[in-house]
């Protein structure tokens, strides 16, 4: 169709700055493994994220206290009322003790927010009006209760891989046939590297400000992952149309010129797709904002990886 | 140009119909959005069942429905997930620790006569069964769910330490030392009540038998009973249980549960027929929200199976509330920015992309109505990313016809070239975009389902909307004249210089 004869000529080379990319994302990947390891290694956290309420399991317990300005209280004092108090509990059961509480404060004082082992309803509304009686009077309507059994994280956490896995497969046999196999590893191998990188930034954040991951976590990988291959594959698809166009030049430069010309493109895309995001970051709820931060940080990642890394790697594993 | 009116008029019936829709049917929001409480319960196998299948699922499902039209809560949803669970969506400020009470519980109901010859155990057990419970009746902090109206219990039968310790080895309970004193009165009471049980015969009539539930307070005392009507059956069988213990110093028992709650003699009159008339009540001591409970469970049945509540999770309305604004006022922004973007870097084209992607958006939330997609904040994640997506097949055509326009070619043929050049990579990013999603469905679990769902939607659609909405609309608008200027494209000097033969060529 097109009537492109004359060799264009790119005005941005990416093969020529292969090695600064390769050592950029190489630097990125080394500090997220170095990250996932401090955290399993460290005792309190023994995982390679910190896990939230969704994959420990227990009760978390979040009241909001109706008053303005609010007395200040700190966790100690929570945490004393805690250990004296006598829950209710069912027969032949044993209530479950409460010193093992966490308790954080937020909002200068106006909010707590409760850690626990898992309660049944009983338990949880004798806590709760417990908290009444001594920070009360609570708000109802900013009465927030979780209690979740530990296997059903696993259970998520085992769903999602395993259908992450099956969905790498079945992309990648597509790939395969409507590209090739080395496309296919380059693809996942740049998946593998966004989802490392967004996991190692949460890792840190775990280690130095007790950020924990939860089952939105899960879901943003999964979002960074479908978009990773997405951003790829349009690259790719230039790539091919070049071998056609181009067939006498050497790979490397076929690829130069396909990344110039979808430079545009993949930039403006990454961008748009960010907007929002940003958006949700600096305007969005709380319960959305950590969610918000792995989305992006996968998202630019992931442009960056269909731009600077598999083209780049693609000549140097096609050479056999 | 007959076929681009016949898409044209297409679009619009289905733009129409997606306002009627969504005017009609309004858009179901999730839990994490709207505020309210979610349970999940676990189906156990028992007995000689090792696995919960669907069958026995849907019975156990029809008993709850009936509890929780029982309780009376508004607008509750309870839906099986998986071959084993079932989640009970609560909206609103609706207490979920009541529900989880009522449905928690497999309230199996029996009566049974105690047997000959027990008289004199039965009536110590009894003794130390009623100092107990009215001992750790007291210790317990008064619950805000307590009738506030009701007198409080008469002051506690005292049971001094020596008494407790000397029951307990009388029954042949250890201690396990540090035991406080309410967990030594509950032994107690686990074992005169498994004592107790071991005394009455087989159940005669059981929860199957009833026909309805009712609650009253005690005449006398301070409690409240739960009044009782027997189908024909049932009452024939009462009255003939009763017959045989009237006059005796046996006691009637009724279990729930595998509790004795209540222990009754029968007097002397009823020697002759037995308590007839088909009704009964029991008088457990039961304060106001215990009687109004177990009259929801007998009146909904007894559970098949019993089942375990595994999670409860509870997000007030207000932070639901605040979470939905926000998220929709930075969403909204967020998309107008890309609105702008869209339009200044890519002039008219990018202003028919602005129209065809509101349109996308409008048949999305359509389609979240009609099926209908409930949505959350996963599913919102899945619309995000399927709007970037679509935003980028439009990016992929635009910057398809800004190429071809500057290697020289007609305005109209690169606008054709464009959408078939662009074609390829954007059914290859759809189709892996697709992959994805039918693993994530089949294979992932609620959260991850519901992205699935709203991502697949996005993608059928983004692919719709990029290759007809933009294409008609922007072939629309060049059989106007007017409007068939390259600069209308890109800025000008990035065009060629024009050449005489171009224009003709394009033509052909």
């Amino acid at each position: 169709m097109t009537a492109m004869t004359s060799v264009p000529s790119p005005r941005f080379r990416i093969n020529r700055h292969r090695r600064l990319a390769w050592l950029g994302s190489g630097l990125a990947c080394g500090l997220s493994l170095l990250g996932l390891a401090l955290c399993w290694l460290n005792p309190a956290i023994h995982a390679p994220l910190r896990p939230g309420l969704d994959f420990t399991g227990g009760t978390q317990v979040q009241v909001e206290r109706d008053c303005a300005p609010c007395k200040p209280v700190t966790p100690v004092e929570v945490r004393e009322g805690l250990s004296r108090l006598t829950l209710p509990s069912p027969e032949g059961e044993r209530a479950p003790s409460l010193g093992s509480a966490s308790v954080q404060v937020l909002d200068s004082g106006r909010s707590l927010l409760l850690r626990l082992p898992a309660l049944d309803a009983d338990q949880s509304t004798a806590l709760i009006d417990d908290l009444g009686e001594r920070f009360g009077p609570l708000r109802s309507s900013g009465t927030s209760v979780n209690t979740i059994g530990p296997t059903l994280g696993s259970r998520l956490l085992r769903g999602s891989l395993i259908s992450l896995l099956v969905s790498f497969v079945a992309i990648s046999v597509y790939i395969s046939f409507s590209y090739s196999g080395i496309f296919a590893v380059l693809a996942l191998l740049c998946l593998a590297h966004d989802v490392l990188i967004t996991c190692g930034l949460f890792a840190w954040l775990g280690l130095l400000q007790g950020i924990e991951v939860d089952s939105l976590f899960a879901v943003s990988l999964i979002t960074i992952a479908g978009y990773s291959v997405n951003d790829t594959v349009v690259v790719y698809d230039r790539i091919r149309e070049q071998r056609r166009n181009l067939a006498d030049l050497p790979m490397v430069d076929q690829v130069d010129v396909a990344v110039d010309a979808t430079l545009t493109r993949s930039l403006y895309t990454s961008f748009t797709t960010l907007l929002p995001l940003v958006a949700l970051i600096f305007f969005g709820g709380s319960t959305l904002f950590w969610f918000a931060v792995a989305l992006t940080v996968g998202i630019a990642v992931g442009s960056w990886s269909s731009i600077g890394l598999a083209p780049t790697l693609l000549p140097v594993f096609s050479k056999r | 140009m007959g076929r681009q009116q016949g898409w044209f008029a297409l679009i619009l019936a289905l733009t129409i119909a997606s306002g009627a829709l969504l005017a009609n049917y309004g858009l179901q929001l999730g839990l994490d959005l709207r505020g309210g409480s979610q349970l999940t319960l676990q189906v156990m196998p028992a007995g000689a069942i090792t696995r919960v299948d669907t069958e026995q699922l849907e019975a156990v499902k029809d008993v709850l429905e009936r509890r929780i039209n029982g309780l009376g809560v508004a607008e509750s949803t309870l839906q099986a997930v998986g071959s084993d669970q079932l989640v009970l969506q609560l909206p609103g400020e609706q207490d979920p620790s009541q529900a989880a009470r009522v449905l928690g519980s497999t309230a199996l109901l029996e009566f049974r006569a105690q047997k000959p010859g027990t008289e004199q155990e039965m009536q110590g057990l009894l003794g130390l069964k009623r100092q107990a419970e009215s001992v750790l009746r007291s210790k317990r902090p008064p619950s805000a769910l307590d009738d506030p109206t009701a007198t409080p219990p008469p002051p506690p039968a005292s049971l001094s330490a020596e008494d407790l310790a000397k029951a307990l080895t009388s029954l042949g309970i250890k201690v396990p030392a540090g035991a406080s004193e309410v967990d030594q009165l509950e032994l107690l009471l686990r074992e005169t009540n498994r004592r107790i049980l071991a005394l009455y015969g087989p159940p005669l009539i059981t929860g199957k038998d009833l026909t309805s539930a009712g609650r009253q307070q005690q005449a006398t005392g301070t409690g409240w009973e739960v009044t009782l009507g027997f189908n024909r059956e049932g009452g024939e069988k009462f009255a003939a249980l009763t017959q045989s213990i009237a006059g005796t110093s046996r006691v009637l028992g009724i279990v729930l549960d595998g509790r004795s709650i209540s222990e009754a003699s029968v007097g002397e009159q009823f020697k002759v027929a037995g308590i007839t008339g088909g009704s009964a009540s029991i008088t457990g001591n039961f304060s106001a929200e215990e009687a109004r409970d177990l009259e929801v469970q007998l009146r909904g049945g007894s559970l098949p199976l019993p089942v375990k509540i595994v999670e409860v999770r509870t997000v007030g309305p207000s932070l639901g509330a605040e979470n939905i604004r926000s998220s929709l006022v930075a969403g909204l922004s967020g998309l107008a920015l890309v609105a702008v973007f869209m339009a200044v870097v890519y002039r008219l084209p990018g202003m028919v992309a602005v129209v065809a992607l509101s349109l996308y958006a409008v048949f999305n939330l359509a389609i979240y109505a009609l099926i209908p997609v409930t949505l959350t904040l996963p599913g919102i994640a899945g619309f995000i990313l399927s709007m970037g997506m679509a935003v980028d097949a439009n990016v992929l055509i635009f910057e398809r016809i800004k190429e071809e326009l500057r290697a020289g070619n007609t305005l109209i043929r690169s606008i054709d070239t464009g959408f078939s050049l662009a074609l390829s990579s954007i059914i290859d990013g759809h189709v892996t975009g697709l992959i994805s999603c039918a693993a994530l469905f089949f294979l992932g679990t609620g959260l991850v389902k519901g992205f699935a769902v709203t991502l697949a939607i996005g993608l059928l659609l983004s692919l719709f909307t990029a290759l007809t909405c933009t294409r008609t609309l922007l072939r629309l608008l060049m059989s106007y004249p007017g409007l068939r200027r390259p600069t209308y494209f890109l800025p000008a000097r990035q065009l060629p210089p024009v050449r005489s033969g171009a224009a003709s060529a394009g033509a052909a």
